[in-house]
């Protein structure tokens, strides 16, 4: 090897590099603001680049790291799988809770009763807009549902602080300042704020004052999710721990989303209702459901990621208590958990419209004990709706069908218990 | 002037007029062209990040894009194309062997598995891995590369590389995690990317969340260079990477839209690049090849597909 002339690292060094390598980069944003160099280029921005940002855009410019052509699965912070690894046929590859955006560029083609019908992949989740990375304007909503907010500006940005300059305290509170950000606070495994430090917000969301395109928010909303989140949930659920919190910069779930959906918002609307305590009769109903026909079930085991509720709890220590991986913390909800508009939509995008948890177009998401697809069902084409029946199982997060009823319907049932 | 003050002056001019000169050269002698992007009769095919890899010896270069393989000659014209109607799993990556068979890398959502493929991309054998130590068992590769009668086989998520012989039998194995000191918490967030072989069969690759790339021998000792920021030779988010017939090593910048090149030394040279929209700008490059007659392939986003460029060395 003919390179001695740098830094020459052996194996046997390796107890040294650790010390090296101890607090770099693997993180990046480690709650806050990250290494400037990640997304800036000071010296060498592209012509006509804004912020000396690179990428053609800002969500361009968040995804050179969090989409990787290659993957084979799962990845950690990857939330979007890239053009080159899902051909026709086969679904995005990321399972955070938030959902794939890959999943904006599966356009669907089917026939139904013998008229063809286009399910366009624009209707899958948040079209954010990321020209470098096939990301476009969404062609149908010139604003957010139920708001003012432009579709041609909504980018990464749009909701996460991509400064990261939002923090929760010592005491609790969030703030933009007071001190500083030690490390990321979204993981159950991340330790709480000591007294005189602060450990980043939730997945860096925008909090209170934060304004892009006529909107502003008014807070910050709680949860933690376990530090092993973007996987299959084939063997075991991935539960982020939401939480209903409103003081001290704080925002509710669905009050946060209303910043941009304000008509979404159930205060006043004719909305199915959000950031409301499910009451006891949906939530005995939700603790009973197992599946269509099934009200066997117990409360303590009855947790669904597909159709998850905030804890009506602003305790982050309590919170990082529920969000495990490892089918530990099933407990379904309390007559004062909240229903939000996560119980039903990813955040992101899903392998449905509306970007729902589950296919809501057609009364069964499962056919004779399968995962609906054109390969698996091919007699009701209505229900695999284009797709392979392993994309569907991939859309639902690879579990098996037989997780659910031999013909179950939709999971609005879980709280409804209709079927 | 003190004698001795003088003489240190002029030891100082010589000394930095020798090492502008030395710059001089090391510009003068490396150079690129671009020459055009990869093409079909229909124009240039409009990939977005296709994985390339290089027959040496016909000099062709094999792009994979959504389990097609498609091949182009040492013009840049496709000449043929297989994989879609394959029953193999999802092809993620190829190498081609001295005698032109195609060892195809595939996955098919539980494992990767390799193939060796005729000419034509036909399935002739499945090579099966063989004596793969625990720690290597579970791998799931992502990319190969095939030098001197050994096939190479990567996972970048999982930080680990193997070598195994032309019937698939173990020779060696490499956890990166342990060999560059990482904790083993931060395996899943750290990630290698640009994974390619030199002449001498030491593996090269980026780490992007370090903000270095890193020369592996076969032996298991490893150089790292690179630092984080935006200025000339620095790094901002660093994926593919290969080296020129003269030693030169060259990474992708994609962030940056730039090829950065530095000598055998690792002594920083130039960039290249950037974006825009003129012939030779580049759009977020990521995979890089590199074929005997030193053209440079580079896949970009933005559907821009794989540009070429002729490397001279003055």
């Amino acid at each position: 090897m003919r390179n001695s002339k740098k830094l020459y690292i052996t194996a046997a060094c390796a107890g040294l590099l650790t010390l090296g390598f101890t607090g770099s980069a693997f993180a990046f944003h480690s709650g806050g603001v990250a290494e400037c160099g990640g997304c800036h280029s000071m010296h060498s921005p592209a012509a006509g680049g804004t912020f000396l940002l690179v990428g053609t855009d800002q969500s361009s410019t968040c995804l050179s790291c969090h989409e990787h052509a290659g993957d084979t699965g799962p990845s950690s912070y990857h939330i979007s799988t890239a053009d080159a690894d899902m051909p026709a046929g086969v679904a995005p590859l990321q399972r955070t809770p938030g959902g794939d955006f890959g999943w904006l560029k599966k356009d669907y083609t089917f026939t139904v009763r013998g008229t063809a019908t286009t399910e366009l992949g624009e209707t899958h989740g948040h079209n954010i807009i990321a020209v470098d990375k096939g990301y476009a304007v969404d062609t149908e909503n010139a604003n957010a549902p139920g708001g003012t907010f432009p579709s041609n500006q909504l980018a990464c940005n749009s909701c996460h602080d991509p400064h990261g300059k939002y923090r929760r305290l010592a005491d609790g509170t969030i703030s933009k300042t007071g001190a500083p950000i030690v490390g990321s606070g979204s993981y159950d495994s991340s330790a709480a704020p000591a007294a005189g430090s602060a450990v980043g917000v939730y997945r860096l969301l925008a909090g209170a004052g934060y304004t892009k395109d006529g909107v502003t928010y008014n807070g910050v909303p709680a949860a933690k999710v376990p530090s092993s989140y973007n996987r299959k949930e084939d063997a075991t659920q991935t539960r982020t721990a939401y939480g209903v919190a409103s003081a001290g910069g704080h925002s509710t779930w669905s009050n946060w989303c209303s910043t941009c959906h304000p008509n979404m918002h159930s205060s006043g609307n004719m909305v199915h209702p959000v950031d409301q305590g499910l009451g006891s009769t949906i939530a005995t109903l939700y603790g009973q459901y197992v599946k269509s026909g099934d009200m066997t079930g117990t409360a303590a085991t009855s947790f669904l990621s597909l159709a998850p509720f905030a804890t009506n709890s602003s305790d982050y220590t309590a919170l990082a208590t529920l969000a495990k991986n490892d089918n530990s913390q099933l407990a379904g909800p309390g007559s004062s958990d909240q229903v939000m508009c996560l119980s039903c939509h990813r955040a992101h995008a899903s392998g449905f419209e509306y970007m729902l948890r589950w296919n809501n177009e057609g009364e069964f998401i499962t056919q004779n004990g399968v995962w609906p697809g054109t390969d698996t069902t091919p007699a009701a084409p209505q229900f695999a709706r284009g797709r392979t029946g392993a994309e569907m199982q991939a859309a639902y997060y690879d579990r098996p069908a037989t997780t659910f009823a031999t013909y179950q319907r939709v999971l609005c049932n879980k709280c409804h218990a209709q079927d | 002037m003190n004698p001795n003050l003088k003489k240190y002056i002029t030891s100082l001019l010589v000394a930095i007029c020798l090492l502008l000169l030395s710059g001089k050269q090391a510009l003068a002698q490396f150079a690129e062209g671009y020459l055009y992007n990869l093409s079909n009769f229909t124009g240039v095919v409009p990939y977005s990040w296709a994985t390339l890899s290089v027959d040496e010896w016909q000099n062709e270069v094999y792009v994979v894009y959504q389990n097609l393989v498609t091949v182009f000659n040492d013009n840049g014209m496709e000449v043929h194309s297989f994989g879609d109607s394959l029953d193999i799993g999802h092809i993620l990556d190829v190498a081609v062997e001295e005698n032109g068979d195609i060892l195809l890398l595939a996955f098919n959502d539980t494992k990767s598995s390799v193939f060796r493929s005729n000419y034509r991309g036909e399935p002739r054998e499945e090579i099966t891995l063989q004596d793969l130590p625990p720690e290597f068992a579970e791998m799931h590769a992502n990319r190969i590369a095939y030098r001197e009668g050994n096939i190479y086989l990567a996972s970048e998520a999982q930080m680990k590389i193997v070598i195994v012989d032309a019937q698939g039998r173990f020779i060696k194995g490499f956890d990166l995690i342990r060999i560059m000191g990482i904790p083993e918490k931060d395996r899943a967030d750290a990630g290698f990317s640009g994974f390619n072989l030199d002449k001498n069969g030491n593996m090269l690759f980026t780490v992007p969340v370090l903000f270095t790339a890193s020369i592996l021998s076969p032996a298991g000792e490893i150089v790292s260079f690179g630092k984080p920021g935006g200025a000339p030779g620095k790094f901002n988010i660093v994926v593919g990477m290969v080296v020129d017939s003269q030693g030169n090593y060259l990474v992708a910048d994609k962030l940056k839209c730039a090829i950065i090149v530095f000598d055998k030394d690792l002594n920083f040279i130039k960039e290249f690049g950037y974006r825009g929209e003129k012939p030779g700008n580049l759009v977020a490059p990521e995979s890089l090849a590199i074929d005997s007659e030193d053209r440079l392939y580079v896949s970009q986003g933005r559907k821009r597909g794989v540009s070429v460029f002729k490397l001279t060395h003055g």
